[in-house]
């Protein structure tokens, strides 16, 4: 270097510090995770939100490409008002989980143009990871599942370029590195997912979304359960231990309405107030007997349970509500798995109804339908109770009653007009006429909702009840045998109770006539059905293993293993994984840099070198050079002072060569030969020297 | 207390990593700790943890586990990215004090690749190097320096946040060698006078120091160290040695030319007159106190000349000294130091 160029030494070459704050591929990938992230919530967040987070996403992106800038602060302040006011003016001061989730969702959106620096990067990528949290508190189906997962991806990719932005093949190369840490991982997760204790809420959590959830619902008009019945939404899923009880045997009890008001069937008395309890969302564990049947169910936010008559509960997040049926501790705001089992006896076999209860379930309103009342009053005059209930079914079977998914309107005097004029009509029509005469006759009857029936999923192991099998049925107290369950649509549409709603309406053809994205449709194709089957069964299994591996599946498991783990031993046994892991890390790391000292074999011929140094009295000093260190060695020991010169030259050739070095090469070898004739040199200068004065 | 804990931790670290112009990294010397998004990301998993649990959701528990085993995995990679890595000087630079001065370093990955590797001394930093496993790099540091003389860094940091930058792994190399700043060139004052005096004065027979010092009676402004106090107890004249170079011999650049004159500003007068002469292409020699480098000509020569302005009455720095040297922060210490 020449003299002269030692003046400008202001202008060193920093032509790499230039470089943006957030590289493009980082931002794609975060974006692409937004998106992601924001697809399972589609149907939860207002459409305008989902355009305002495109907008401003597609507004930072096109920022970065530079063909439009980002929003100074007065703009962007004024963006926020608007939006904040936007959000306002919908939510109208409701609060429940999905405006705040929007609230959410919107304040990710506005950070995207304040989205500078790597700090921000980060801002963004934290929030992003817990909208991914949030996530699964709606969704836990394995589709949205994944994509949650692959979002995560995406960001984690994301980071390694906002890191290493200038790495060339970044974006194949960060996959492959994700992918293969995972993979390296993946046994720590698993044993980790397994181990770790499922401990009880922290503290109690209502989940309740204001959003309305299809499903049957503790009022009933005449219309209602039609309505229902044109959606193929999936209600719950049902193993037995057993086999499956008949079709018509499928009665899903949810809950009874006994108060008629005006048109509607209400409950008379509102569900007990009871404390919420924390979520418990873990069924009973261990193999089903062959009595015993597990339900799962989607979230419904309400806290009825469907059972078959005569159950009990088997798991402890059930309990029995009287009546026969059965209450959650809160309402279900996520999938929820429960465990009944099947008693022999009927349960509730109450021999006397109190006159309290009499009342309620004779309980009509003052006046409407007269000629409904003068029928129930002629027959009543006639015929004993079970008689009575006898002949109604087969006036319902032998008249020409229908069942229908498009009932007239039947505005004023309904059981009247449905009875005498129409004949047409629903479950839910049927089985109020039927209760309204009962009760006007004299029989105790209510109203059970519920579902009826079930369809194999794929390889019959389970039974999948959708919203279309919604029911309504009647029960009447008759003396001495207590509720009779009587259903007015086996007797008008008998296919409905045997086979199911297809079935029961196929002439109609108003089987899901409103719902042409359901596959439940068309029946007719056969490989549809037998995808969509197998997508509901790696579903049914992702949900009852992975997402329904709770506190009581755990100890289930943990208690076939041997030993008799509690909650404590998995406490331990999760401490020791984290450490194992931590300890596999760090000796993964030790040896591989260890197999790289060994391979590097100047390190060795260096160490070596030292050796010789030091068995020659001469040790190595610190940041001494080879040079000064031969030549010092040179002075103790004249012998080696040739080789130990020509070592050290070989050495600093090798650290200061301008060029590359060849890997192991000659070099090596002549360095390796030069230390084995030092050590030559020593042995035969020591034993001359120790020889020496003895000659 | 915090002294000395600070003072306990350096001696620590300079245990482990001795003073050496090179450097492999290994578990021994390898530092590793979340950085603030590290720390950040760890009360995240907390969080989500806390919710899990809340909302009894195994699919939080999953990702909870996913993205902690990531994080360890994490450690295992950044770490890797640094170990096996060797990091040396190949050269020391030289500089004008006050600017940066360069140091060559040699970075050589291990059997791994080494990627987005920052390497910094104070504040001077390289970012984003990449090294495939087993090839080398060669990179030019500049360090500050804060004055004339001897430069070195007590340690030059590397660095890697890669992959996910919740987590740096860091560790140092203690230079042995020291660069050069040379005297920030100041035009000297009769500089004028001296290049017109160049061209016919080359010829002149080269005289050297004292030997030719005349000898003249004391005027208003001498150095009182010029005078020749034995002669004045001798003979009560103030009579002043008055040598040849400090008229301005065209051959010698004298460091006693200006009188009046502080040290480092003679030696920064000087180091522009060595780079105005080297420029003309003229012979000239050096005469500094203690050191006498003869006349000759060429860029070489101009080199061992600055080297010599700059390492005037300036002693190498020791292997033991734990403290920069030279450097900007250097400064900062002794102020530190001074005010504690």
């Amino acid at each position: 270097m020449s003299l002269l160029s030692h003046f400008n030494l202001g202008q060193a070459d920093n032509a790499d510090s230039a470089i943006p704050a957030i590289p493009s591929g980082a931002l794609l990938w975060l974006i692409g995770a937004f998106a992601l992230l924001l697809a399972p919530q589609w149907d939860r967040l207002p459409w305008w939100l989902i355009g305002a987070c495109a907008v401003l996403a597609v507004w930072r992106w096109l920022a970065q490409q530079g063909k439009f800038r980002l929003p100074g602060r007065w703009l962007k302040t004024g963006v926020m008002l608007v939006l904040v006011a936007v959000y306002v003016a919908t939510v109208q001061g409701r609060f429940t989980v999905d405006t705040a989730a929007s609230f959410f969702v919107l304040a990710v959106g506005l950070k995207w143009l304040e989205t500078r620096t790597a700090r921000d990067f980060y801002v963004l990528f934290f929030i992003l990871v817990y909208l991914a949290a949030v996530n699964f508190l709606f969704q836990q189906n394995i589709v949205w599942a994944l994509l949650t997962f692959a979002a995560i991806g995406c960001l984690l990719v994301g980071l390694q370029i906002l890191n290493a932005p200038a790495l060339p093949g970044n974006f194949r190369a960060g996959w492959r590195r994700l992918g293969l840490l995972l993979l390296k991982t993946l046994p720590i997760v698993v044993l980790l997912f397994v181990f770790f204790p499922r401990m009880a809420p922290l503290w109690s959590v209502p989940l309740v979304s204001g959003q309305a959830r299809s499903g049957i619902s503790d009022s009933m008009r005449p219309g209602d359960i039609s309505n229902l019945a044109q959606s193929s939404e999936r209600a719950f899923r049902v193993t037995f231990g057993g086999s499956n009880p008949d079709y018509r045997d499928r009665y899903w009890r949810g809950l009874i309405l006994d108060y008629l008001d005006g048109e509607t069937w209400r409950q008379r008395d509102e569900e007990p107030f009871r404390r919420l309890g924390r979520v418990v969302t873990d069924a009973g564990a261990g193999p089903l007997a062959e009595n015993e049947y597990d339900v799962l169910m989607e979230p419904t936010d309400q806290r009825w349970a469907f059972t078959l008559e005569n159950s009990v509960a088997a798991s402890s997040n059930v309990f029995p509500a009287g009546e026969d049926l059965f209450r959650f501790d809160r309402p279900a705001d996520s999938p929820i798995r429960y465990r009944m089992g099947l008693a022999s006896a009927p349960v509730s076999n109450a021999t006397e109804l109190s006159p309290v209860q009499r009342n309620r379930y004779l309980q009509l309103p003052r006046s409407g339908n007269p000629r409904a009342r003068a029928l129930a009053e002629d027959m009543a005059a006639e015929l004993e109770p079970a008689e009575l209930v006898n002949e109604l079914m087969r006036r319902f079977r032998e008249q020409a009653y229908y069942y229908t998914l498009r009932p007239p309107t039947m505005p004023e005097d309904g059981v009247d007009a449905l009875l005498f004029d129409n004949k047409r009509g629903f479950c839910a029509h049927y089985a109020g006429a039927s209760t309204f005469l009962f009760r006007a006759a004299g029989i105790p009857a209510r109203i059970v909702v519920g579902y009826q029936g079930g369809d194999p999923g794929a390889g019959g192991e389970y039974l999948i009840v959708r919203q279309y099998d919604a029911h309504a049925w009647v029960e009447v107290w008759l003396e001495g045998r207590g509720w009779v369950r009587v259903d007015p649509t086996a007797a008008i549409a008998p296919s409905r109770i045997e086979s199911g709603l297809r079935e029961a309406v196929e002439e109609e053809g108003s089987f899901l006539e409103n719902d042409f994205t359901s596959l439940q449709r068309y029946q007719g194709f056969a490989a549809l059905q037998w995808v969509g089957l197998q997508l509901d069964r790696i579903n049914y299994q992702w949900q009852r293993w992975v997402v329904g591996y709770q506190g009581q599946s755990q100890l289930d498991l943990m208690s076939r293993l041997p030993g008799g783990m509690g909650l404590k031993e998995l406490g331990y046994i999760t401490a020791g994984i984290v450490g194992l892991a931590l300890l596999i890390a760090g000796i993964v790391s030790g040896v591989s840099l260890k197999s790289g000292e060994r391979r590097d074999g100047f390190g060795r011929a260096m160490e070596s070198w030292r050796r010789i140094c030091q068995q020659a009295g001469v040790p190595v000093r610190s940041g001494e050079t080879p040079m000064v260190q031969a030549e010092r060695l040179a002075l103790a020991r004249p012998a080696v002072a040739e080789s130990a010169r020509t070592f050290a030259r070989a050495v600093n050739s090798h650290y200061y060569r301008q060029e590359p070095l060849s890997q192991g090469g000659e070099d090596l070898q002549r360095l390796k030969r030069l230390l084995k004739a030092i050590k030559r040199q020593l042995r035969h200068d020591g034993q001359r020297r120790s020889t020496g004065p003895d000659k | 207390m915090r002294q000395g804990l600070i003072h306990q931790w350096r001696g620590w670290i300079n245990r482990r990593i001795p003073r050496s112009d090179h450097q492999v990294f290994s578990q021994k010397n390898l530092f590793i700790l979340p950085t603030g998004a590290g720390v950040v990301f760890g009360i995240l998993l907390l969080i989500m943890l806390i919710t899990g649990i809340n909302y009894q959701n195994s699919l939080i528990y999953l990702m909870t586990f996913v993205l902690g085993t990531v994080f360890i995995g994490a450690m295992h990679q950044t770490h890797r990215n640094l170990s096996g890595l060797s990091l040396s000087i190949t050269r020391t630079g030289e500089g004008v004090a006050g600017d940066d001065i360069p140091f060559y370093l040699r970075l050589t990955a291990g059997k791994d690749q080494a990627v987005a590797i920052q390497v910094s001394v104070e504040d001077s930093v390289i970012e984003q190097l990449h090294i495939p496993a087993g090839s080398t790099k060669d990179v030019v540091l500049p360090v500050p320096s804060a004055h004339r003389g001897y430069v070195r860094p007590d340690r030059i940091r590397i660095e890697t946040r890669f992959p996910f930058g919740l987590l740096k792994a860091w560790s140092w190399l203690r230079p042995s060698s020291a660069a050069l700043a040379y005297p920030r060139p100041l035009v000297a004052p009769d500089a004028g006078s001296l290049v017109d005096d160049g061209s016919e004065a080359a010829a002149a027979k080269p005289v050297v120091g004292q030997d030719n010092a005349d000898l003249r009676p004391f005027r208003e402004g001498d150095l009182s160290q010029r005078v020749m106090w034995k002669r004045f107890a001798r003979s009560g004249q103030m009579v002043v040695a008055d040598w040849q170079g400090e008229q301005g011999s065209p051959h010698w650049l004298d460091f006693n030319a200006f009188p009046g004159a502080d040290t480092e500003l003679r030696l920064s007068y000087l180091a522009w007159l060595v780079a105005d002469r080297v420029q003309q292409g003229a012979r000239f020699g050096l005469n500094l106190p203690g050191e006498i480098i003869e006349p000759d000509s060429g860029y070489a020569h101009g080199d061992r000349c600055m080297r010599a302005l700059a390492a005037w009455g300036e002693k190498p720095p020791r292997d033991q000294d734990a403290l920069p040297f030279g450097t900007r922060k250097s400064l900062d210490a002794s102020y530190k130091g001074a005010a504690e």
